[in-house]
């Protein structure tokens, strides 16, 4: 199962390279460094492993630099029994912080907005037919929040979907983009998102080229909007590809 | 919800891709939009917005507040909406909660602009009365009285309507003798300034129905939509936010055509509500 845990971790960044250097050359206040050292359209590495709460049916735990995610899948069991007949599953997402997770303590408990979010966000990919009458649980557990939470926890959802068997049409990759200035970063840390002028946020499914959840802030022309877009989707299909490749070890790493 | 038989949905459907909806509407066309402004006296600036059947009052107070030690130079402007049971028995309990929270927070996501206020309908920076030390917390508070369809479009003009319908009272500072002490200030009550509301976007939500996407749906529609992107524009053009609902995924595509149509659609509605507020406004002044 930690197959990959002594060899260094995955990387993705959005594919090509020569484009990558013209923009930043175009793009103002070029000497301008971003707090970790990154390039503009270079993702944080992404550490991903499946499994890693014995007790739940699917789980998955995600690391990008210092955003560190875990989530549990629960079910399908039956639903509560207030809630009415209904020939298609439920689901059930609820996100919530440590008290440590962020630098000023007691940020806690649970967050509505990103439940919601993170609902939206998976009930396009996951195929509700398959389980009538039952409710799947998501439980996300942000241990410490270090920017571009949400994505995190999204694919980090669908990897622990993935990993407890439910029929799922795609896994579902997140990713977000800050605008600071005339600049646009990709996978942004708190720090930049502190003073970011916009961002926006995509999930998508890689492999059928669908969005299913899209959030814009902040003010961006239709141009704009395009190129960030396009960065997102390419950096969506990488991280997709990751985990797969993530799934795929573990099966290989058992049979071995 | 409204519960439709598979013959009514096919017959909207089929409306839908005829370009002639089952009020005699295009695809591209809202209802008429109806704005009264300053019905609630006890506020800053409140406004009444009907758009077909669809009910909504939105209310701004304003309160004087510390700023938050990340931007001490500015105010902060919060957003809430109540979806009170009278309008539909599905609101009571935990139903209205679940709806109010997924408004609120696209509310604030299409309306309040970036962290740095960048895109923001209100300056927060115009807020502010002494760094770091005092400034304006704008409260604006939603109620949804009737709903039939589209409650987000017509929640941003409600809104819209409300802020240029503010006034906040001229704020002196008086000279603090120690720099660290709440710092001394006296609010004027005759003297009200207003907000530049010129910048303030409107919501145009896309609702997807088959392989067309409408604007302005009412309830029956909504209940055949497979998905819907909610987009504000301001007066330039701009796009200031936008938030998806529904299932379905989209292509990207279909998301890039929608924001241009949005964008188009985005014109018309702003110079149609500018006139409506000012038409309100000036009602108003005659009445008293």
């Amino acid at each position: 199962m930690a197959g990959k845990t002594g060899s260094m971790p995955a990387t993705y960044s959005p594919s090509p390279a020569t484009r990558k250097k013209k923009r930043i050359s175009i793009a103002n206040g070029a000497d301008w460094v971003r707090p970790d050292n990154r390039s503009f359209y270079q993702c944080r590495p992404a550490y991903l492993r499946t499994s890693a709460v014995s007790t739940a049916a699917g789980s998955a735990y995600a690391e990008f630099g210092n955003t560190k995610v875990i989530v549990s899948v629960f079910g399908p069991r039956e639903s509560k029994k207030a809630m009415m007949y209904s020939d298609t599953g439920r689901l059930n997402c609820n996100v919530s912080y440590t008290t440590f997770s962020t630098s000023a303590r007691g940020q806690g408990s649970d967050n509505k907005e990103l439940s919601s979010m993170l609902h939206k966000a998976l009930e396009g990919a996951i195929v509700l037919e398959s389980f009538p009458k039952t409710t799947v649980d998501v439980f996300a557990l942000v241990l410490e929040s270090g920017g571009s939470d949400l994505p995190v926890i999204i694919s980090c959802a669908s990897l622990a979907l993935a990993d407890a068997g439910i029929l799922l049409y795609d896994l579902v990759a997140s990713v977000s983009v800050s605008c600071l200035g005339k600049n646009l970063v990709i996978d942004p840390v708190s720090e930049e998102e502190s003073y970011q002028d916009g961002s926006l946020m995509i999930t998508c499914m890689p492999s059928r080229n669908e969005v299913t959840q899209l959030t814009v802030t902040g003010e961006w022309s239709t141009p704009k909007i395009h190129e960030a877009m396009e960065l997102c989707l390419g950096a969506c299909s990488k991280l997709g590809e990751v985990m797969r490749s993530c799934l795929k070890d573990v099966v290989t790493d058992s049979k071995e | 919800m409204v519960g439709l038989s598979v013959g009514e949905k096919n017959f909207i459907k089929h409306g839908i891709a005829q370009d002639l909806r089952n009020d005699g509407r295009k695809r591209l066309t809202y209802r008429p939009i109806y704005v009264e402004t300053g019905v609630i006296p006890q506020a800053n600036g409140s406004a009444r917005v009907k758009l077909g059947a669809t009910d909504v009052i939105a209310s701004v107070k304003a309160e004087l507040g510390r700023p938050s030690v990340s931007h001490p130079d500015q105010g902060k402007v919060s957003i809430y909406v109540e979806c009170s049971p009278t309008a539909e028995p599905s609101f009571e309990g935990r139903g209205g909660e679940e709806l109010s929270a997924e408004l609120s927070t696209a509310l604030e996501l299409c309306l309040l602009g970036g962290k740095s206020g960048a895109g923001a309908g209100i300056d927060p920076s115009s807020l502010s009365i002494k760094e770091g030390k005092v400034c304006w917390d704008l409260y604006v508070d939603c109620l949804v009285i009737s709903s039939d369809g589209n409650l987000l479009d017509a929640l941003g003009a409600a809104i819209k309507a409300a802020l240029s319908n503010t006034g906040i009272p001229r704020v002196q500072v008086r000279e603090a003798a120690s720099s660290d002490e709440q710092a001394d200030v006296d609010v004027s009550d005759e003297e009200f300034l207003q907000f530049d509301t010129n910048g303030v976007p409107v919501i145009v939500t896309l609702t997807k129905a088959g392989r067309h996407y409408i604007v302005d749906a009412t309830s029956e529609e909504e209940s055949l939509m497979s998905s819907a992107v909610s987009i504000s524009v301001n007066r330039q053009g701009i796009i200031c936010g936008l938030t998806k609902r529904g299932g379905a995924g989209l292509d990207p595509s279909v998301i890039l055509d929608m924001i241009s149509v949005a964008k188009h659609v985005s014109e018309q509605l702003i110079n149609k509500l500018d006139s409506e507020i000012e038409a309100a406004e000036r009602a108003n002044e005659e009445e008293p």
